[in-house]
């Protein structure tokens, strides 16, 4: 450990840390520019220049990058230290008088104006390097650097060309503390708008706010350490060395009694409905995109902003997109009405624009969702009835031009109307998930038409499935609410339960066997075998039925070409002897 | 040289300055010429003519030194060759009009070692000027070459090499004299890392303006920069060292080029020098010309190929310098020095100089003085010595203002310390420093704002722009400096430039910002009053800043003696004259652009400026 005073205060710090670190840890604040924790110090804004007195001589040192030694007497705020670090600012405002940082450090050391010559007003860059350090440390691309000497020096790529170094990964950017670099998105803003994709994302983030277990991964698509195997900061800055690059996705096997089956479902793709111009119009978007937009930790910060980023006037939201619909969906989603409501209500509190619904009909089923219907139409949404045929940017009037036009058949009025508004929401409905019939199959499962899970009974066993020991929960059987998904999640969890607290469960008493002498290994009833309960013996030349997974549903027995596979308790001749009873009488 | 002319015994040698300066004057059309006429005079088996490194008499050049006797010639012309050669090499008769006569006096002097330029000098690092042929290692080991490098490899131990050195009190030529001996030991004890290996570096990325002693060293005598590696590379463990010369000097690098390849071909660089297991080598590398790169971390980042920038000391380089390795870094002029400490031993060395500067240091004397060169003088010497001794005073009996040593870097002394005794400690104590060894003698016609001005836009243009201080400050002092000689200047603008001065000598990063602000500081501290005047008074008192200056025209004198010649009305570029031929002219002010024209074509100096 190493002693020393700064400003007086006496001061134990560990070997190595410098007077920055030090001062740091004592809440003494030292003004820096060109240091970031976790870049090498740079010592060449000389904003940081503090007295150091050591073994009697005094030394104007900067703390960034000098080694606290034992005995150091430093003064952050000593009239030498003050005076040079006030003229490195007044010269610093001299060169770029728009970076914020510099204003806001002249205002603290009551530097009003600078006596210097101003080259450009518009200046941002202080040269400070630290876009130049964080390229080559820590994304280790080395795209950009400083050319030129002196006052002439600036920071930029390869003969100030576009760089094939350059990785786009915006370090550069993030690193520059007063914005003096900017970076020109591919996509303009229109990225945001684009499914589940709502802006650039950082490479470490919880998947989703509600996230079980709440902990933060590292999407490898975006982290600069898996594309040039440099940076690592988050290792750097976690104190509690939890990251970890060589976590790799693993398959875990877990032994359950019982399977519930929760696997969600699918936001319908509206680009399917080219007419509805979703990914062409940056402002249409869809429920998902507006859900994140007017999220308080969304891009906007919760504001509904259009692409450009002005705030809209008049916004649309179309219902049953995707939904009730013969060329896509017959089935009602059931939730698209009240969010779309319940996003009409956000809009007029946050932006006070005109919101009009397209619907076909208004499904406020339920308890207080009527209400909140008559709650809007208080507010003065407007509610059309009709489906939306299709919506444009080609403006036939003066006033609407600039904007979006929704053509819909009014069905009240009983004509077709143009509706100009600013920002499109598409109630997209729900869909089942992509691997619906993958997963039916795993889990021995059947499919209803539309191919979400079919439950044993829709009024009697609505969470459970002909697969004993396996339940249903949510929009994987079909489309419902939270409340309703909650309510069926609770059933299920429950009877799983009750059949996971039993221990045992009763087998069917009535199976099919094959009588192993009669069996010619012909395999029909294999493939017969909705439960797949018959295997093939190879070894023995014929095949056998696992009675834990049989139904008895006798498919294998009326297949039987030799007779060999008999339901127990059923078997021909018994069958045949009560038929035989039946004519004795 | 052919093979026969190697053995053979030659009457007399004809010692041609083959140095920048005068290769510039043409002195290789004048070896040619000599030889050219030795052959039809059927000399040619008596006398042998060889080029030589830069003899220092720069402002005399072209020389020629007649050896023995040591007769020396000077600014020769092609046409001066035939008589020359007739009179001296046939007939025996020295040639008088040719030689060197002092100002002020009419008798020449024959002998080179009776010019008081040479008199007063003591060549250490300079030992073979004018004697040898560079691109000859023959001549560099005829003059007992590479003797000191087989005693440190033969007899001495690294420790005693570096006790020799440090004993010697040798410091750091290159400017801020670090002792030597001290350099060398930190490089010796510092651990590799990864068990890598040392390096040695000659730093030759000499900049100063006006400043021409590596330059000349490497071009002169490049072998004992060589030899001074070798001992070093022995005393510090280095392995592979490197010649770090810029670009701008094609001269030095070819001479040193050669001299590698012939100490190579000789065993003496490379693998088991002499048989005694030890190897080394030595690679140049050229630098692009940025000042900044003078600055060893500069110079190092350089090297690696990296952006000529520096980084902050500590770690020095001598800890981890050149891709992380201990690194040794000295002077062209201190490597120059090693070989004559380690043949003649440290105590001869600590004889010379005062008590805290040893040994000699060699100058360019420029600037306003009688015999412009390159002179090696002992430490303690006077400013007054140097300039009026050897340099031979101020040209057309003007007098004496202010010299600047130590290049953009240094500062001002004035008259009053003329009785300076030159060493490190006493130029600092000035406001200037000892740098790499320009002086620059200014006389009474040099406006000092004007020459913190100049030094500071050559500082200003060179600062490679890391830090603030000197990439805004010297900026900004320039601005606040031409707005003084521009007459714009306030008596704010005082106070600023002081402020300013201190603060960037205080807080910049590297010596480059460090010492920026001494020429200012010293011209202000000197000549204050100089300032002043410019900025009340708005005037020059040099008449050097020319937007301060009024010109005017003596009418009578203009009549009377001038006849209204009307020059200065056919020169003026802006119309500004009014007269025709017989008349009295006049200068309308108000269309005056100050360029001086009139003033410099007036023969009958009617043109008066104020």
């Amino acid at each position: 450990m190493i002693n020393l005073t700064i400003d007086g205060k006496k001061i134990e710090v560990e070997d190595g840390k410098t007077i920055l670190q030090a001062a740091a840890k004592n809440d003494i604040r030292i003004p820096t520019l060109c240091y970031h924790p976790v870049l090498e110090p740079y010592a060449a804004c000389r904003i940081c220049v503090v007295e150091v007195g050591l073994r009697g001589k005094t030394d104007l040192l900067t703390a960034c990058n000098t080694k606290a030694q034992e005995g150091m007497e430093v003064q952050t705020r000593s009239k030498r230290a003050l005076g040079a670090r006030r003229m490195n600012v007044e010269m610093l405002l001299a060169r770029a008088p728009a970076a914020e940082p510099i204003q806001k450090l002249a205002k603290e050391l009551g530097i009003e104006k600078t006596r210097f010559a101003v080259k450009d007003p518009n200046e941002k860059c202080i040269l400070c390097g630290l876009c130049v350090r964080a390229c080559e440390q820590i994304v280790g691309a080395s795209a950009i650097s400083f050319v030129e000497r002196g006052t002439e020096r600036k920071v930029t790529p390869p003969f100030g060309e576009p760089s094939e170094a350059c990785i786009g990964c915006t370090a550069c950017a993030y690193f520059c503390p007063t914005g003096a670099i900017t970076y020109e998105d591919k996509y303009g803003r229109k990225v945001i708008h684009e499914e589940l994709h709502l802006g650039p994302t950082t490479a470490i983030r919880v998947p989703i706010r509600q996230a079980v277990p709440m902990v933060p991964f590292i999407d490898t698509d975006a982290c600069i350490h898996f594309k040039t195997g440099e940076c690592k900061v988050c290792a750097k800055v976690c104190d509690r060395e939890a990251v970890n690059y060589d976590a790799q996705d693993e398959v875990i096997e877990v032994e359950a009694g019982t399977i519930i089956l929760a696997s969600g479902f699918k936001s319908f793709d509206a680009k399917r409905i080219p007419a509805y111009g979703y990914g062409r119009f940056p402002n249409v978007i869809s429920a998902l995109d507006f859900e994140r937009l007017v999220n308080a930790s969304g891009p906007t910060g919760g504001k509904i902003k259009l692409a450009d980023g002005s705030e809209p006037t008049a916004v649309g939201i179309v219902h049953c997109v995707g939904s009730r619909d013969e060329n896509y969906n017959e089935y009602c989603s059931r939730v698209c009405c009240m969010y779309a409501l319940k996003f009409a209500h956000l809009i007029h509190e946050k932006a006070h624009a005109d919101v009009y619904n397209f619907y076909i009909d208004l499904r406020c089923f339920g308890k207080g969702y009527e209400e909140f219907y008559h709650r809007l139409l208080k507010e003065g949404t407007k509610f059309i009835r009709g489906r939306v045929s299709d919506i444009s940017d080609m403006a036939l009037t003066k006033h609407e031009e600039g904007k979006l036009i929704i053509r819909v058949e009014d069905t009240l009025l009983g004509m077709v109307r143009r509706i100009p508004v600013d920002m499109v929401i598409l109630a997209t409905g729900l869909e089942p998930g992509l691997d619906q019939n993958q997963l039916a199959k795993i889990f021995n499962i059947s499919c209803s038409q539309d191919t979400f899970f079919l439950e044993r009974h829709p009024k009697l066993a609505p969470m459970s499935t002909f697969s004993d020991g396996i339940f249903l929960a949510g929009t994987c059987q079909a489309p419902r609410d939270i409340p309703d998904t909650v309510a069926q999640a609770g059933g299920a969890a429950a009877e799983a339960l009750a059949l996971a607290d039993k221990g045992t469960f009763a087998l069917e008493p009535v199976t099919a066997e094959i009588n192993k002498d009669l069996c010619s290994g012909c395999q029909v009833c294999v493939g017969l075998c909705p439960f797949t309960a018959i295997v093939y013996e190879k070894d023995e030349g014929h095949s056998e039925i696992n009675d834990a997974l049989c139904k008895g549903c006798g498919t294998c027995v009326a297949a039987c070409p030799s007779g060999a596979a008999q339901q127990k308790h059923f078997r021909d001749a018994q069958i045949f002897a009560e038929i035989e009873g039946i004519f004795l009488v | 040289m052919t093979e026969a002319a190697k053995e053979k015994a030659f009457r007399v040698h004809l010692m041609v300055c083959a140095g920048t300066g005068c290769v510039s004057n043409h002195s290789f059309e004048i070896k040619e010429a000599l030889e050219k006429e030795i052959k039809k005079l059927g000399l040619d088996n008596e006398v042998l003519v060889v080029t030589t490194g830069c003899n220092g008499f720069c402002e005399r050049g072209p020389l020629l030194v007649v050896q023995p006797g040591n007769i020396f010639y000077q600014q020769l012309t092609v046409k001066d060759v035939p008589h020359l050669v007739e009179e001296h090499l046939l007939k025996g008769r020295p040639v008088k009009k040719l030689m060197y006569t002092p100002p002020k006096e009419k008798t020449p002097i024959p002998v080179l070692s009776d010019i008081d330029f040479f008199r007063k000098q003591v060549l250490i690092a300079l030992r073979n000027r004018g004697l040898i042929d560079p691109e000859k290692i023959d001549e560099y080991i005829a003059r007992d070459g590479y003797v000191a490098m087989g005693k440190a490899l033969t007899q001495m131990t690294p420790e005693k090499i570096i006790a020799e050195i440090t004993i010697s009190g040798l410091r750091g030529r290159g400017g801020a004299g670090f002792p030597t001996g001290l350099k060398w030991q930190m490089v010796r004890n510092a651990v590799s890392a990864n068990g890598g290996a040392k390096y040695l570096i000659c730093n030759g990325d000499e900049g100063d303006p006006g400043a021409f002693m590596d330059r000349s060293i490497l071009e002169a005598d490049p072998h004992s920069v060589i030899e001074g590696m070798l001992i070093g590379a022995k005393a510090v463990g280095a392995t592979q060292g490197f010649v770090y010369v810029r670009n701008e000097y094609p001269l030095a690098i070819k001479r040193m080029t050669i001299a590698l390849e012939q100490a190579r071909a000789y065993g003496l660089l490379g693998q088991d020098i002499l048989g005694t297991g030890f190897d080394f080598d030595i690679k140049i590398v050229r630098g692009a010309g940025a000042f900044v790169c003078g600055e060893e971390t500069a110079l190092i980042a350089s090297v690696e190929g990296r952006l000529g920038e520096p980084r902050t000391r500590p770690p020095y380089p001598a800890q981890s310098g050149l891709w992380g390795q201990p690194t040794g870094i000295n002077n062209v002029e201190t490597w120059a020095n090693v070989p004559s400490i380690i043949a003649r031993g440290a105590k001869w060395y600590a004889s010379i100089g005062t008590p805290t500067s040893k040994g000699t240091k060699v100058f360019s004397l420029v600037g306003k003085i009688n015999n412009t060169g390159l002179v090696e003088v002992p430490m303690g010497i006077t400013l007054r010595e140097i300039i009026y001794d050897i340099g031979g005073g101020i040209p057309g009996g003007k007098a004496f203002k202010a010299v600047q040593t130590g290049g953009p870097s240094g500062g001002c002394i004035p008259k009053e310390q003329l009785d300076l005794p030159i060493d490190y400690e006493s130029l600092t104590q000035a406001g200037s420093m000892m740098g790499s060894g320009g002086m620059v003698v200014m006389d009474e016609d040099t406006c000092m704002v004007d020459v913190a001005r100049y030094f500071l836009s050559f500082t200003q243009d060179e600062s490679c722009g890391k830090c603030t201080p000197c990439r805004e400050g010297t900026k900004a002092m320039l601005d606040i400096l031409t707005r003084i000689t521009e007459g714009k200047g306030t008596e704010e603008d005082l106070s600023l430039l002081q402020d300013m001065a201190l603060a960037v000598k205080d807080s910049a990063l590297c010596g480059l910002g460090k010492t920026a602000p001494n020429p200012v500081l010293t011209t202000m501290r000197y000549f204050l009053n100089e300032y002043e005047t410019h900025i009340r008074d708005k005037k020059c008192p040099a008449h050097v800043c020319r937007q301060l200056n009024v010109y005017t025209i003596d009418e009578e004198r203009c009549l009377n003696k001038g006849k209204g010649c009307d020059l200065c009305r056919r020169n003026c570029a802006s119309d500004a004259i009014q007269g025709a031929k017989n008349e009295a002219h006049r200068i309308d002010q108000s269309k005056c652009i100050k360029c001086g024209v009139c003033f410099d074509v007036c023969n009958f100096g009617a043109v008066k400026v104020d």
